[in-house]
């Protein structure tokens, strides 16, 4: 399994942390923003404000030609920069002040009514904005009292620019660190799995990584280690356990055959029937040893150790090697035995124990099946296994009977041509489930069908 | 030839010792591992048959340290162990051919024979000839008296394994083991029926038949004069 970058826990948290950056830095920026602007509008207004009122009150004291004066002398010699002034009759002609003619319509309608006005300066002409507020005086004048703005809206140009520009700049950093921190977590959890996968492979000395950062991760990884140190530890006293159990029984058995082996090979003048006897009793040996070797493998199967070395098995090519080892047999009690396989049906196992499995089905066909029967083996790949299936005409085995018949020592139907030591199918079973594969017995319409799943 | 045989259980010991020297062979016995890798390494041994577990050194571990001192004497390891993977620890280890217990004495005989004789022939040959029956290796051709023989790929696999041994006696495990690659006894004769087809190709309409049924043992091919 691959790690999708983009599928990844940490990725999607990575994105959501973006998008929570990029909320909290707009959120302030913007309102930084829109404060700053307000600020400096609210300033220029009571700027304004201050200068109508006290020509008005200049109005009040000494009329049109004293608030003309006190224009003329702001414009002139201390006013403030970019002030403007004007003050018009009634039919909005101008009668002082720096602007040449009335910038509205009329009367305008808001409060803090805006404008363009055009400056003569020396080389270039230049458009700037003003704000204002006009106030009609006692005798119907019109009094006009605004302020350059065009460098404040140049400022909150700027400020703005650099709002965005902020919003945009923490968002990419936040989607960069998002992206190296799920790039790095996706990286040691992936080490995890693909260790893990190795372990499970038989690669059982196999470790996780500890990268000595003192981290949750290490702190993982030591635990899973301690717990793949027992398990192997206790791996180890299972297969010396069943070591010895081996040793102990085969031993006699060995000494038992030697000794009748002896027998034969240093008394070749023994009497016929005591020969006959001695030689029937050695195939008895022989059979007990078998029955032995294959009690010890379904116990060494079933004790959970793990498969020991897996390798590459193309188990299609496998199956027609045993069905061309077979065929003649079968051809000689009249059945027919075939294989169809696909090519590279590969799976990581044990070659012997798989051919062990494939020759336990066959010669259970061999067993059960009457003359003119037929055994099939078929070897497919599927999605994300082999399957293997062999199948016969024979008599099979009857439903309440399939689910008994992978226990040791159970004989099902009555069909046997010859004995056998009903362990066939057990150590299907064991070998199959050290595979990780599934094992079913179906019914073939007639004949019996033992389809097996291993994982690829 | 000299044998020493390294086996800790005294009573199969002496069965195999006698039944050795009763087959020709010069045998020296030790009964545990520290002896027997002390008379590996000193004696002049044409093959090593040593036992799996043994007191106070192992007998994978004898073929490591002999390997390991350059002594490249032929060992076959007897086991009384049960899986699978036993035996390819065993040859992994050094060892050159691997035995479960019980076995056949014939069985044992077969394959001390087949490990000696495996010194003397281990060169390059792309012909081989037993009296007038010729396998021509690089071909794949089989001819009797210069009859061409038709013969399947695993008859022909079969065929070579016996030429290769001719004049020994070749075991059904062996051949088992040789030509199809399967480290366990099926139930079948599966192996008679198989030389019996071999035999049809190869000795029909002679008046010499060269593959012979040892009995008790398995088969030999060899000119019978």
């Amino acid at each position: 399994m691959r790690f999708n970058l983009f599928n990844t826990t940490a990725s999607r948290l990575s994105v959501g942390y973006t998008l929570l950056v990029t909320l909290a830095v707009g959120v302030t920026l913007g309102s930084a923003y829109v404060l700053t602007e307000s600020l400096i509008t609210d300033e220029v207004d009571l700027i304004i404000d201050t200068e109508l009122r006290s020509l008005q009150e200049k109005y009040a004291r000494s009329g049109v030609p004293g608030v003309t004066d006190e224009i003329n002398l702001r414009i002139d010699s201390w006013g403030r920069i970019g002030a403007v002034y004007m003050l018009a009759d009634a039919n909005f002609e101008r009668i002082a002040g720096n602007v040449t003619h009335w910038p509205f319509d009329g009367m305008p309608a808001e409060r803090w009514p805006e404008f363009e006005i055009g400056t003569i300066e020396p080389g270039r002409r230049a458009v700037h904005s003003v704000r204002a507020a006009v106030r009609t005086l006692p005798g119907g004048d019109l009094l006009l009292v605004g302020t350059d703005i065009s460098q404040g809206q140049r400022f909150a140009e700027k400020f703005r620019f650099a709002t965005l520009w902020g919003i945009g700049l923490s968002t990419l950093a936040a989607a960069l660190a998002g992206f190296w921190f799920s790039y790095k977590l996706a990286r040691r959890v992936g080490e995890v799995t693909r260790t893990c996968q190795r372990i499970m492979a038989g690669e059982s000395g196999r470790r996780l990584p500890v990268a000595g950062a003192n981290d949750e991760f290490d702190a993982l990884a030591v635990s899973v280690n301690r717990v793949l140190d027992r398990l192997e530890e206790q791996a180890g006293t299972l297969r010396a356990t069943f070591d010895s159990a081996a040793h102990d029984l085969r031993a006699p058995l060995h000494r038992l055959r030697t000794r009748m082996d002896a027998l034969l090979l240093r008394s070749p003048s023994l009497e016929p029937a005591v020969h006959e006897s001695v030689e029937s009793a050695l195939r008895e040996v022989d059979h007990l040893q078998r029955t032995l070797a294959t009690l010890l493998q379904i116990a060494l199967a079933e004790s959970g150790a793990p498969l020991a070395a897996p390798a590459a098995v193309d188990v299609g090519e496998l199956a027609a090697e045993l069905v061309e080892l077979f065929e003649p047999v079968a051809g000689a009690q009249g059945l027919a035995l075939d294989c169809q396989h696909e090519t590279a049906a590969i799976v990581q196992g044990n070659r012997q124990l798989l051919a062990q499995l494939l020759t336990n089905l066959i010669e259970n066909g061999l067993k059960y099946v009457p003359s003119g029967g037929r055994i099939e083996v078929a070897v497919r790949r599927l999605a994300d296994c082999v399957r293997l299936v062999v199948s016969d005409n024979g008599p099979g085995i009857a439903p309440e009977d399939r689910s008994r018949a992978g226990q040791p020592f159970v004989r099902v139907g009555s069909g046997a041509k010859s004995e056998g030591g009903g362990l066939g199918l057990t150590l299907v079973a064991a070998i199959a489930r050290l595979h990780r594969g599934r094992l079913a017995l179906e019914s073939n319409e007639p004949g019996l069908r033992v389809v097996i799943d291993l994982p690829a | 030839m000299h044998v020493l045989l390294i086996e800790d259980d005294t009573e199969a010991a002496r069965f195999l010792v006698k039944g050795l020297r009763e087959s020709g062979y010069t045998v020296d016995h030790a009964a545990d591992g520290r002896d027997g890798l002390f008379r590996a390494s000193e004696g002049q041994f044409d093959l090593i048959v040593t036992d799996r577990m043994l007191p106070h050194l192992d007998g994978l571990a004898i073929i490591e340290r002999l390997r390991g001192r350059n002594i490249g004497t032929p060992v076959l390891v007897l086991s009384a162990l049960g899986g699978v993977d036993d035996r390819v620890r065993g040859l992994k280890a050094g060892g050159d051919d691997y035995l479960t217990k019980p076995f056949a004495f014939a069985e044992l005989l077969a394959r001390i024979e087949a490990l000696l004789r495996r010194r003397t022939s281990t060169l390059q040959t792309t012909r081989l000839k037993v009296e007038d029956l010729e396998f021509d290796l690089l071909a794949r051709r089989v001819t009797r008296g210069g009859r061409e023989v038709e013969l399947t790929a695993r008859e022909l696999k079969l065929l070579e394994f016996l030429m290769r041994r001719a004049g020994q006696v070749v075991t059904r495990t062996m051949l088992l083991e040789g030509v199809w690659d399967l480290h366990f006894d099926p139930q079948s004769n599966l192996i008679d029926v198989h030389i019996s087809r071999l035999r049809q190709a190869i000795d029909r309409g002679t008046d010499h038949p060269l593959i012979h049924t040892v009995r008790g043992s398995g088969y030999v091919l060899r000119s019978d004069s």
